[in-house]
Formats: C-alpha cells, structure tokens, sequence
C-alpha cells in the first residue's frame, strides 16, 4: 500500500520506513518558530526540562510580529523582556522590529522550512508551511520547548483527505476565494478535524507560492492538522537562493490511502466572502454585492504578499478609496514591503487613497494598529471573522480577497471585482 | 484508580477557544490560578466575571462536537479549565490544538458520544478513568468512553509532556524515543 506525502514525511522524520493513520511517533523537527507573546514563556518552559542546549540555536526561529510597533508600555515590556531572552541564547535568526515580518510569511521566504521535514511554531497559522511541501504544525509552548530541547516531538499520524482541484482560474479569483469555497464546502472545523488536506491537481499546479501558502494557511481553519501541496519547479525556483539545505522531490504515491477525495473545479468558481462571525457562512460576492462598510484591511498571513497586493494596485491604480472608507495595507514582511515598494504598488495604493503600516499582524488578532471599534463594518482579506476578533465584539467582519477589497474600497459597498461597478 | 465524582457543566452549543480565553488574556502568562479566573467568560454571559466559571464548582465538562475549536493554539485554554477545578472533559469530539495541549497537561479529553443528549447542567456524574465508564448518577445512565491511547495515560501518569521528557532528559533515555 502506498503512502500519502504527509506520511511520508512522519516515515523519513521518525527513522521508519512506513506508518499508517492512526501511529504515535517521535519525529525529527527541522525548525522551531516562536513570538513575541508566548517567547519567552517558552524559553523559559524550555530551561525548566534541564536540557544543557538548545538542540540546534540555528533552528530556533525568533519573531516579533503580533506587538510591533508596541501599543502599550506594558506590550513594550514584554517585547523587551523577549528581546533579552533571545540574546541571551545568541539566536541568530531573530527578526525584530525593522527586520521583523508575520513569522509564517517569514518562516517560509527566509528559507526556514524545506520540503519533506517538519516545523512547528507556537501560533495556529503554521500550516503555511506545507506550502513548499513541508508538515507545519501549530503547538503550545510545551510541545515547542521540548522540541527545542530534543529535536524532537509527538504527532499522531493523521488521515489524509484529498482535494483534486482542476480547471481554469478566472480573472480576479483568487487562492482565497478557493480557500473560503472549501470552507463553506466542509463548514469551519467540521469534518476535517485532524486530517492533513492535501492539495493536487492541475490548478493547484497552476497556483504561484503566494497563493499555495494562502491555502495552506487556511487549513487550520478549516480544524485540519496541516494542509500541503507537493513540491514542484514552482517550489525548486522559490527556494533557489532561499536555502542552502537540500531536499529531494516527494509526492503522494498513487495508490496511497484517503479518507476522502474532493474535487473542485475553479472553471466556475468566482470571489467569495465569508459573512461576519461564522468563517463557513461564505456566500459568493453576487449575493452580497451593495453591501456598504467603513473599514477595509489587507494583510496577515493569509493574504498580506506581494502578489496581493499587485493585484489591489492593478485595480485602484488612478482611482481613488470613497470618501468614508479606511483602507489599511500591511505587508507580511519587511522583504515583502521592501518589493511592494520597487515594483510601485505601494506609491499606486497610497495614492488611490491607502494607508500603509510596517510589517506586523496589525490589527487581525485586535491587538494594534487599527484596531475595530463598536459600529464598524470591516472587510478584511485576513482569515478569522469570529466575535471580536479584531477588537471590539460589536463590529463586523466579512472576510475576502485582496481584489474584492481593493474593487470595493472605490465603490464602498461590496463591490465584484469582475463586474464594471468600480472601472 | 479511583472515580472522580461531581457536577458537570452542558455545553449548550459549539464551545470555541477564543471564548474559552478572552482575546485581551491571550498575552497573559500561562499559570492555572492565573488562567482560571475568567476562563470561559465568553461561553456564557453568567462566567464573564472574575472566577464566574471557576465558582460553579463544576468537576466535569460535556460538551458535543469539535470542543475547544477554532484554531488557537494557546495553552491557557487548558490551564484555565484545570484552574477552575475541571478534572476531564467528555465531548463527541475535540479540536486539535486543544486536545494535544490536553494530553500535554495530563487533562482528561475523553471522547464519548451521545452522553451529551442524556445531561443537563448540574448532573452528578462518576468518572472511572481505568474502565472509561461515565455513569450519570442524577439520571441513572451509564457511557462506555472511547479507550485513550497508551502513549496518553503514558503522559499523564508522568504528570504532564513536561515531566515525562524531564525525567527522560535525566536519565539519559530521551534519545530513545521514536
Ligand atoms: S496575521 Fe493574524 S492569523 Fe496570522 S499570525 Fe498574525 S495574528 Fe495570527
């Protein structure tokens, strides 16, 4: 019986030449990300285990992204104290405030995972990972502690679920629209707790990596314990020049066992929503066209790449955000900022009317830099919508693609980026 | 082993982390007397106080499908529960994050269905962890449980994920594990 990619990575980590759903192991990490919030609790979980070392300090990834720029003295303390931690372990891949960029962006663009190992993170979005081919995972601070002290953690083997994705994408539609289509499909952690969801197919092949890590992102959402999509010449090209590690080619083998295989067809799909407070409440953008908001956000780990933001320029270049509309950019990372600026997305975005915040998780987990208050209507290109998510329990969010925000921001109702409403 | 006996809390609908643990207690430290005082708080308005949930004196959760889900993968959610005196949860299914967080911390998440349509708030329930019986002693029914791993009674009889690479890190045997 063949095996699934994820299971082969479990096999090759874990020193066994095959194991089924279902099998407890001890796998190899490649690397261990951790933040500013939960950083130094996990240092010091870390040192409470009386291991001498760090297993590998170059494989202890540092991130100050959900605080940056501090909002608060006491945010700013905490900051300090982190900043402290990580020096004194000598981290040498620490991204700070000026360097700094959402981890699971910079996990993946600084080279730090690699097809067919596994990295885990203490933040729910590592899924991200399995974008170049990698397992992610999220875990709490114990489990990274320990793999920072051994090299090493726990994973149940998960069942694999496969989503077969063929046909054509149209113009305006997104990764995101998939990913949200999928989750109105399967409803929000509903019957893929655990699973790995692998993504094949030929528009999946047809997707850059900004779009493959938008729908690994998601995964999580979707209750799924990694999302992943094999590696290809589209992976090769990304980690030339990325990483010095070498991987070798891995797939799932043709007669490996699913629990289930899904196919979608993109031919017909178009851009999709998810209504406020329910990730699964999605609804196709015709059914909610003219619905008018104040807030619009564009960024995090889902959605705050390059390629998001090329296309937010394409559409609001030499048009202008209505009058009583707050559009709020925010790139995933200082590299990402850094080429939004040389390809002139951010000067075409800025002068339509958008604000720009450095690189950080800005207002997505309601912590800082714009933050939503009582009243307000957000469409947000982010991945989470549920009751005060990003600040006050009494605002609303609809989730999107970056193009269905930038074509509504001119309108300022719920606007389809295909229609001719914004043009 | 013995039976854990007491009251159990019904969850009357989808029980999500971002309620069991407020967003502005995300960045607090994890420490159970710490997490317990509003965990829950956005479940039901009656815990949104200090020690609301922890007050009631519940021993165990029953909750329906995907307990604890939507996503986040902070510990808190279980410190919070075992702060406020929870000893296991019995739910049709658990989401990931918290599950695993839950073996880490020895935290009972026991898999058992349909007991949920068969409790009300308040039902005095007896735990048997070595048999998985759940007998609800208010109604007069009885629940076969679905049989933990070994790797997870392996972990919560050594206390925690903590103490069980602790001892394997001083006796050297940590390098064994496979
Ligand atoms: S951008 Fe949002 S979802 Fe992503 S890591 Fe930051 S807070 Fe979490």
């Amino acid at each position: 019986m063949g095996m699934t990619i994820t299971e082969k990575i479990m096999a090759s980590n874990s020193g066994r030449e095959s194991v089924v759903p279902g099998q407890l192991v001890w796998a190899d990490i490649h690397t261990v990300m951790t933040m500013d919030y939960l950083g130094k609790q996990t240092f010091r979980a870390f040192e409470s285990l009386g291991a001498k070392q760090l297993f590998d300090k170059n494989r202890v990834i540092c991130v100050s992204d959900h605080l940056v720029p501090p909002p608060t003295p006491e945010f700013a303390t905490m900051l300090n104290e982190w900043r402290d931690v990580v020096h004194r372990y000598e981290i040498p891949h620490f991204y700070d405030l000026g360097r700094q960029g959402i981890a699971h962006q910079l996990m993946v663009e600084q080279g730090h995972v690699l097809p067919g190992r596994i990295s885990i993170g203490t933040d729910s979005h590592a899924n991200t990972y399995g974008a170049v081919g990698a397992v992610g995972n999220a875990v709490g601070v114990s489990d990274a502690a320990v793999a920072m002290a051994t090299g090493k953690l726990w994973f149940r083997v998960p069942e694999s679920v496969r989503f077969h994705v063929t046909g054509t994408w149209q113009p305006w539609v997104m990764a995101k629209d998939l990913s949200l289509h999928i989750m109105g499909m399967m409803h929000w952690n509903g019957h893929l707790i655990y699973k790995t969801l692998e993504f094949g197919g030929p528009a999946i092949e047809a997707l850059g990596m900004a779009g493959r890590m938008t729908l690994c992102n998601m995964t999580v959402d979707l209750g799924a314990k990694n999302g992943i999509i094999s590696p290809d010449a589209i992976t090769q090209a990304y980690l030339s020049g990325r990483t010095e590690d070498v991987w070798s080619p891995l797939a799932s083998d043709a007669d490996a066992p699913y629990d289930a295989v899904y196919e979608v067809d993109v031919t017909n799909l178009g851009p999709m929503l998810s209504r406020p407070d329910k990730l699964d409440d999605t609804a196709p953008v015709e059914a909610l066209a003219g619905t008018p908001f104040n807030k619009a956000f564009v960024g995090t780990c889902t959605n705050g790449r390059t390629e998001d933001f090329a296309i937010m320029a394409s559409i609001l270049r030499g048009r202008q955000v209505r009058r009583g509309v707050n559009l709020l950019c925010i790139p995933a990372s200082t590299d990402v900022y850094l080429e939004c600026l040389r390809e002139g997305y951010v000067e075409a975005l800025v002068a339509a009317g958008a604000a720009f915040e450095t690189s950080s998780c800005g207002p997505c987990a309601g912590i800082h830099t714009g933050v939503a208050g009582d009243g307000d209507v957000i469409l947000s290109a982010g991945n989470r919508n549920m009751k005060g998510r990003m600040g006050s329990r009494h605002a609303q969010i609809y989730l999107t693609s970056p193009a269905v925000v930038a074509a509504s921001c001119i309108t300022g109702v719920i606007t389809d980026p295909r229609s001719d409403d914004w043009t | 082993m013995q039976s854990i006996i007491g009251k159990a809390w019904v969850a009357k609908g989808y029980v999500m982390s971002f309620d069991m643990i407020l967003q502005r207690f995300w960045t607090a430290p994890v420490d159970p007397a710490e997490n317990a005082k509003w965990v829950m708080a956005g479940v039901d308005e009656a815990f949104n106080r200090e020690d609301g949930f922890k007050n009631m004196g519940y021993t165990f959760i029953v909750a329906g499908h995907n307990f604890a889900g939507g996503g986040k993968s902070i510990e808190h959610c279980i410190t919070g529960l075992m702060g406020a005196g929870i000893q296991a949860v019995f739910a049709t299914s658990f989401a990931r994050l918290q599950f695993r967080n839950a073996i880490n911390y020895g935290l009972p998440f026991i898999t058992c269905k349909d007991m949920n349509l068969h409790c009300e708030t308040g039902d005095e329930l007896a735990y048997d962890p070595a048999t998985g019986t759940i007998e609800n002693r208010t109604r007069g029914t009885r629940f076969q449980s679905v049989p933990q791993a070994p790797f997870v009674a392996e972990v919560a009889a050594a206390g925690g994920l903590m103490n069980f690479i602790r001892q394997r890190i001083s006796d050297g045997s940590v390098a064994t594990l496979r």
